[in-house]
């Protein structure tokens, strides 16, 4: 449903996009993650066709955004980052506006007005204006106006920013029926939790590239876990006997082998940290094994597995990922 | 892990918008933003009542000192158009606020992420705007046949000097609105601008009894031309009234295709104030 490759926009000297390549399939949800300047927006900008690149091609439903923008935007449903109402029309007058706009009348826009109210939780707001309205309820107004016209692309850009828990439910649950029913769905944001609820495969974006692309399972997997140690007072094995009692967990990171004796591969991946010790670990298992071999016997032991999180933040931000 | 599964092109998926007629889509796309733009201006509507009300109050008020100054009847025509000329300039905030309003809440940029062309948004946008100031300028005008004795020697030229006109001035506020970056700018573009363009024009006093360097410059001013086109309307005057009205007509034409140039290429994110 979108095919983009290749794809330049440049702003003067900087690069805001430098090859971007992306697609999402019928059905598909795509997680675009990716610090604030890595191009997240200027790509959906460019899909839109309200931004032109300079070098490559994006197609949406087969039709070449370049050639053809108005065309194109026919199959796309978009809630831009920014809050873009109506503040002194109505929330119904906001939705049916964009209902006609995706070529919905009469009864039909009566309709799909009144469902995508009900899925957004809306319709008791309808006839109130916008302006007036919480910042969650505008939210969903925008949610609501890019979901109306049942596009075949939605292109949600960062649409639970500053929203709240209920906001987010029900625009996450409209956007899982928009997909099961065979919608692609390119989705930007910073709360990765939602991506995971989403089932969303990821594309990670860094200075105007795609660097990764795959399922969540499949990208985290080359990352580390931590195993997270609580020892009681007298625990054997694991103590330099030369450290004071009251200083063994209280060291600051990066000193844990001179505390800990730990066997040296894994005292160097661990730190001490608010009382108890954590050592990175692609393998927390095998490392949790070898522990318990050198008569480590901590006390509690808590297995955290590499989580969106990490990847985010493993992506440090680079110098060109300058504001959006 | 790393990227690289771009599987392009894509088989084309039909539209489920897809509409064959495509002047009946255009049509619709026009007829729902003034649909909409006719809420947003019934639902504000203290400037458009000051700029329906005002004029007729102006015109009450001063008519008396042009009839003194030119008689009867050249003072009671100088009043219409004095009044009609320098109110409906001022009354182009309404077109420029409309657009630069909707600059500000940033839904001009969400407009644009829709299947409507520029054009068409233009023109859904200025059709309540002409309604409304062919509005204006027929109070005017009715209150100087009806209250002042105003003649009217051809009422069809009348109503092609005033269209064009009111086109000429849609052009310009469109133009302004897509350009002016705050509502400040915009306020003194259409305060200062307005009132110079009026004057120049000879809208307020004739230009006969301004300074020579005045007559010289007054053609550039769009309010000269209006000024001209109502003349030669009201005294029947065919052929002055055709040409005044093609210059306004271009003038207009012009400027709304720097307004549609700028709305199909500005920038989406630097519309906000």
């Amino acid at each position: 449903m979108l095919a983009a490759h290749g794809v330049v926009k440049r702003y003067g000297a900087r690069r805001a996009l430098d090859g971007f390549d992306l697609t999402v399939q019928a059905g598909e949800i795509v997680g675009l993650i990716g610090h604030n300047g890595a191009g997240k927006t200027t790509f959906v900008e460019v899909v839109t066709g309200v931004v032109r690149p300079d070098e490559g091609q994006v197609s949406v439903g087969g039709v070449d955004v370049r050639r053809d923008p108005r065309g194109a935007r026919r199959h796309v449903g978009v809630a831009p980052q920014a809050l873009a109402l109506y503040i002194s029309a109505t929330a119904g007058e906001n939705l049916r506006l964009f209902a006609a706009l995706a070529g919905l009348h009469g009864r039909a826009q009566h309709q799909a007005v009144a469902q995508v109210a009900e899925e957004m939780q809306l319709t008791g707001v309808l006839s109130q204006r916008a302006g007036l309205l919480s910042g969650g309820q505008q939210r969903r107004i925008q949610a609501a106006a890019a979901l109306i016209g049942d596009a075949p692309l939605l292109l949600l850009d960062e649409p639970t920013a500053g929203a709240d828990p209920q906001t987010r439910a029900a625009l996450l649950e409209a956007v899982r029926v928009r997909a099961a029913r065979g919608a692609a769905v390119l989705y930007t944001t910073h709360y990765l939790p939602e991506l995971t609820d989403l089932g969303a495969t990821l594309a990670v974006a860094r200075a105007g590239r795609v660097i990764a692309r795959g399922s969540q399972q499949s990208l985290l997997s080359g990352l580390p876990g931590e195993l997270r140690l609580r020892f009681a007072d007298e625990t054997p094995g694991c103590w330099d006997p030369a450290a004071a009692p009251e200083d063994r967990l209280r060291s600051a990171a990066g000193r844990a082998t001179d505390i800990f004796a730990l066997p040296a591969p894994i005292s160097a991946r661990a730190t001490a940290v608010d009382g108890e010790l954590r050592i990175s670990s692609t393998d927390p298992p095998a490392d949790l094994a070898a522990l318990l071999a050198a008569g480590c016997s901590p006390a509690a032991v808590d297995v955290r597995r590499p989580a969106l999180d990490d990847l985010y933040n493993s992506l440090a931000p680079e110098a060109s990922d300058a504001a959006a | 892990m790393l990227l690289h599964d771009t599987a392009f092109p894509r088989p084309a998926v039909p539209s489920r918008l897809a509409i064959p007629d495509s002047w009946r889509a255009s049509a619709s796309r026009i007829g729902a933003i003034v649909r909409h733009n006719t809420i947003l201006l019934l639902r504000e509507p203290g400037p458009l009542a000051s700029r329906l009300i005002l004029p007729v109050a102006f015109l009450a008020l001063l008519h008396p000192l042009y009839q003194a100054a030119q008689g009867h009847d050249a003072g009671a025509r100088q009043a219409v158009i004095a009044t009609l000329v320098t109110f409906s300039l001022l009354g182009l905030s309404i077109v420029g606020g409309s657009i630069l309003t909707e600059r500000m809440w940033r839904t001009w940029g969400r407009l644009r992420m829709t299947a409507i062309r520029p054009a068409e948004l233009l023109a859904g946008k200025g059709v309540p705007v002409l309604v409304a100031m062919l509005t204006q300028q027929a109070i005017v005008i009715g209150f100087g046949v009806g209250v002042l004795g105003l003649h009217v020697a051809s009422p069809v030229l009348l109503m092609t000097a005033v269209l064009a006109w009111t086109l000429a001035l849609i052009g310009m506020g469109a133009a302004i609105g897509v350009l002016a970056r705050s509502l400040a700018e915009l306020s003194v573009i259409f305060d200062v601008g307005g009132m110079i363009l009026s004057s120049l024009g000879g809208a307020l006093v004739p230009l006969t009894a301004m300074p020579g360097w005045v007559r010289h410059i007054a053609p550039a001013s769009p309010g000269y031309w209006a000024v001209s086109v109502l003349h030669a309307a009201l005294s029947g005057d065919a052929a002055g009234t055709l040409r005044a009205s093609a210059v306004l007509a271009g003038f207009g034409l012009a400027c709304g295709v720097v307004a549609a140039v700028r709305a199909d290429r500005g920038a989406v994110r630097t519309a906000t104030m």
